[in-house]
Parts: C-alpha cells; structure tokens; sequence
C-alpha cells in the first residue's frame, strides 16, 4: 500500500502530482487514527479506561460540588467582603506582574530590534556592512533563541532560585522568556520592510543612525506594539502557572487553597482569574487598534 | 532621420565655469551598459531634462549625480561646485550639494507629513537635535511654511500612507525645500501623476531652483541652482525647462534648447526602429510609467 502511494505520486505532471499528495495524506492520517486508537484500547495502563467508570464521574462531581461551597464550614468567602478584598488585591498582584514582565520583555527587544534585524547589521537599511555590526546580530539572535527556548515555568524556577518570592522572580522569567518572542518576531518585520524610505533619507544626508531613527524605527513601532499586546494576553494567563513557584499573585495562593482543600477559595480565586483574563483580552484588543496606523 | 543629430548645447548663462561638469563618466554593470562615456556641463541657473527610452541610462546617470553610484573612472569625473558627490560622507555638505526626488517619492509611511518634510533637515541637524525632533519638532514654522507653499498646510499631521499620489509629491517636494540642495535631480517625478497633478508638480518642482521663494531659507541663492529632471512629456518640456538632453543606447543623442524640442525629435529619440514609429511615443510611453 506505502509502496503503491510513493510510485503514484511520483511528479509526472504538476497538477497531477499534487493531486495524488493530497489524496495519499487522507490516507496516512486515517491510518495513523487507527494505529493510534489501537495503541491506547489495547495498553491496560493508558488510563483511558478511567474515563469510562462511574467513580470517576463521581470524583468530579464530587469536585465541582465542594467548588460551589457543599460540604464547607462556616460562611462561603463569596459572600465576606474581606475575601474578596483580599483576592482581589492578589488578582492586582498578578496584574502588576504581568505589566511588569511585558515592561522587561517590551524594553528589551525595543532596543535590540534594530541591531537583531538583518538588514540593519549588513548596512542594507543604512551605513555599511561591519564587523560589530555582524557579531551584534549574531549575539543578539542566540540570546533570543536561548532566552525563547526556555520555558517561563523553567526561568522561574531558576530565578526563585536567588531572588526572593514574590512578584519580581514571576515578571522576570516571563520578561525574559517574552523578550526572545517579541523581539525576534520585531526584527523581522524591520529584515521585511520597503528599503527605499530609508535609501531616501540618506540621500537627503542622514547617517545611519538617523535613517534608522526616521526610517525604520515609526515603520516597526506600531507591529511591535501590536506584538506587545498579544503577548501581553498569553502572559495574564501564564503569570497563574509561574505563580505557583512561590513567584506570588492569584497562582500562589490558588495552589496552597488547593493543598488546603479550601475548594470554595479556589473557586473565587478562579472567577477573579477570569475576569483579569478578559479584562486584559479586551484592553489589549482595544490598544492593537489604536496603534494600528494607516 | 536615423542619423544622429549634431550636439548642441542649451541656453548658455553667461557663467565661465559650469556648475555641474561630467568628463566622460561611465557606469557598467556587469554585462549591461549603464553608462557610456558621456560629456556633459550644466550652469547654474539650467533646468534641464533627461529624455530617453528605459534603459536609456537616464537612472544611472542622475544616480551618479546623486553620488548614490560611483563612475568606473571613479569619483572625480563626477563634479558639482568643485566637489565629487560620490566622495562626500553623508552630511551637511552632500545634503546642501545634491538632492533627489525619485518617481515614488520614498516617504516613511508611518511618520507624520511633519517628520518627512524635516526630514530634510536630517544632513544638517545634529543626532541630538534629530532625536529631539521626533518629541518637539525642532523648525517647525520651517516646515509648516514649506507645506503652505505646495499647497497643503492642512496635511501636516497626516500620515503618507493616507495621502494621494499628487499630496505625496508635494510632501516630497517640500522635503526637498527643508534641505535646500544647490542641485535639485528628480527622476521621472511625474510619470505617477495625471496631467493636471504633473503641471502642478512640476512648476513646484521648478519653484525650487527658480525662485527664492521656493526655499525654507530664502537664501538668495536660486540663480545658483540647477535642476536636472527626467521625464517624456515635450509640453512639460517646452513650458518648464531651459534645456533638453536626449539619452539613447547610454549616450547623448541630441542636446538642445528646450524650445526647440517637437514632436518630429522626440519621435525619432523613441522609435523602436522596426515599424512602431507611427505609434504616438509618448502617449504609449507615459501610461506605461504610469
């Protein structure tokens, strides 16, 4: 049947041969569900059976019901207005956070933009080609890769490490980690822009860093921006995982109700988690459209 | 009439040493001709016009000017007011010698119309005052006079993207005020444009060498300018310019006073030379451009 599919789609003919790809995938992916279905039914300890048993469906039940406040002692924290002072100060917490960590990444890759873009080091936007300006790039494009590589969950674990918990350890490991992000997706929207702006402005007798300060930096600022902002909605909801290593903010405290059983705690802890995550969705919408220029 | 017509050369003002002196100046790129050896001095006070076919070397030829391209008999064979474009760093001095406009007028589309007319000031202005200038814009009134002169004042916070081709160029044009060159070149500047906006373009295009008025500075200097522009359209020709250079194969075909430009040489500079002669040159030439 694989030996078949490979003579098929042999290009005989543009058209033909792509055709015949097309087909051959639908084919692979069905078997590929097969095979796969077959791996987990037949291995005992996939733990797919669990999903099927009544104990399990009880467990959750279970959950959510304690979620909702059954079972619980004492009054429910939805309805103490000191509870709700108190998370809603972490959800701040958390909110600085955030703001914080897309501070460090957003200062970061604004001034590594240029210098981790291509076109800007080789001189094809202005100046000529140097050796520092090669070796910059090249430094610049590894610490993006190294700072994106890791995880923000590793870079806080590292980083509570010798800082003291708290909200900085969390928005450091999440600016580091947004830093690589943003600011490789930033220099290749300079590597793509229209050189002839910039060859414009030299030849009305700029140096290199003015074309780079009125020809490039405008053109790139509003997609950084709008870069800063998506980014900004992933980190509000990534801040609750970093929080959970002692990092502070909603994740702190969601993981110790958790270990305390609190579930009531943990359930109003969640709704102040939604609501930060669509306050910030909606804010961030909001901010993308007014920088979107032209 | 496919022989070629003697050289001859355009009004003279009565200056001994040209501003402008080209000596035999060339520019190969690999296999292709983009110049060939060519002679040219032009005065201070000429307007002169580059026609031609594409490919004719006009480009290169305004490049070279520019000091944007380097001649293959190096620098010196290019000089303006006893400099060689293509040895000054950029600066003040390039800034203030040589100036281009080019067919698409280069704007930064996402800085205000204000930021793109002082950019012309960018050779002048120090690092500092240029970094300034993008808070508080340092000459302001400079570049809100500039705007006035070419007709839209009222752009001035816009941002080019939003402008039209027209409103483009007089953004382009009052860029090239702010800076102030000696020699003001423009390459096909108007080929982009309909008649109307081409008539309007082109006398503020030649506002900036004729007339004080023309510059930010009103220096007093426009009887030592030059412009030297290229474009196909002998009316435009004839109304605004003192000189016309014809370019065919990379060398000088024709060199005559403006007014004596009519259709019987234009025809003949254009001629595709296989049975496409009747054909109305410049009508086809101009909507290709455009």
């Amino acid at each position: 049947m694989e030996r078949t599919g490979i003579q098929q789609s042999r290009p005989t003919g543009g058209q033909r041969a792509r055709f015949n790809v097309l087909r051959w995938s639908v084919y692979a992916a069905a078997l590929l569900v097969v095979i796969a279905w077959a791996f987990i039914l037949l291995d005992g300890n996939s733990g797919f059976g669990d999903l099927f048993r009544e104990r399990t469906w009880q467990n959750a039940g279970g959950f959510i019901a304690s979620l909702a406040g059954q079972g619980s002692d004492g009054p429910s924290p939805f309805v103490q207005a000191a509870r709700w002072r108190d998370t809603g100060r972490l959800a701040l917490n958390t909110l600085a956070m955030s703001i914080l960590a897309m501070g460090i990444a957003g200062a970061g890759a604004l001034v590594l933009l240029m210098p981790g873009a291509r076109n800007v080091s080789d001189g094809t936007l202005g100046g000529a080609p140097s050796r520092t300006g090669a070796l910059v790039y090249g430094a610049v494009r590894i610490l993006y890769t190294l700072t994106r590589a890791i995880p923000e969950l590793v870079w806080a674990m590292l980083i509570v490490f010798f800082l003291s918990p708290g909200i900085i350890p969390g928005a450091l490991a999440l600016g580091i980690h947004n830093l690589g992000i943003v600011g490789r997706l930033t220099s290749e929207v300079v590597e793509n822009l229209d050189p002839a702006p910039a060859r414009a402005l030299r030849a009305a007798g700029a140096s290199s860093p003015k074309v780079l300060l009125y020809g490039v930096f405008p053109q790139a600022l509003p997609m950084f921006l709008t870069f800063l902002m998506y980014r900004w909605e992933v980190v509000i909801r990534t801040t609750v995982v970093v929080g959970f290593l002692n990092a502070g903010g909603l994740g702190r405290e969601f993981r110790l109700r958790m270990s305390w059983f609190h579930y009531e705690d943990v359930a109003l802890l969640l709704v102040w988690y939604l609501l930060l995550v669509i306050a910030v969705d909606i804010l961030s919408a909001q901010l993308r459209r007014r920088v979107r220029w032209d | 009439m496919s022989a070629v017509r003697p050289v001859r050369t355009g009004e003279q003002v009565a200056t001994p040493e040209p501003l402008i002196t080209i000596k035999s100046a060339a520019k190969v790129y690999g296999n292709n001709r983009g110049l060939s050896p060519l002679n040219l001095a032009i005065h201070a006070g000429e307007r002169v016009a580059l026609v031609g076919p594409s490919g004719s070397g006009k480009t290169t030829l305004l490049r070279l000017l520019a000091g944007a391209l380097v001649p293959d008999e190096g620098p010196n064979s290019v000089s303006i007011n006893g400099k060689s474009p293509a040895n000054l760093k950029p600066g003040r001095e390039l800034a203030s010698l040589v100036g281009i406009v080019s067919q698409r007028f280069d704007l930064v589309p996402h800085l205000p119309v204000m930021h793109n007319v002082l950019a012309g000031r960018l050779g002048h202005w120090s690092l500092a005052r240029s970094i300034l200038s993008l808070v508080w814009p340092m000459e302001r009134r400079a570049a809100q006079q500039a705007l006035a002169r070419v007709g839209i004042a009222d752009k001035i916070n816009e941002r080019p993207g939003r402008l039209s081709g027209g409103e483009q160029q007089r953004v382009a044009i009052a860029r090239m005020m702010m800076q102030s060159p000696l020699v003001v070149l423009a390459d096909e500047p108007v080929a982009s444009l309909d008649p109307a906006r081409a008539e309007e373009g082109m006398a503020l295009l030649v506002g900036l060498v004729h007339s004080d008025l023309g510059h930010a500075n009103g220096d007093g200097r426009s009887s030592e300018r030059a412009l030297i522009a290229s474009l196909h359209t002998a009316s435009l020709i004839r109304r605004h310019f003192t000189r016309v250079v014809g370019l065919r194969d990379s060398r000088v075909h024709f060199d005559l006073p403006a007014g004596e430009l009519d259709d019987a040489v234009l025809d003949e500079l254009y001629d595709l030379g296989d049975g496409y002669g009747d054909v109305e040159p410049l009508a086809g030439l101009a909507a290709r451009d455009g």
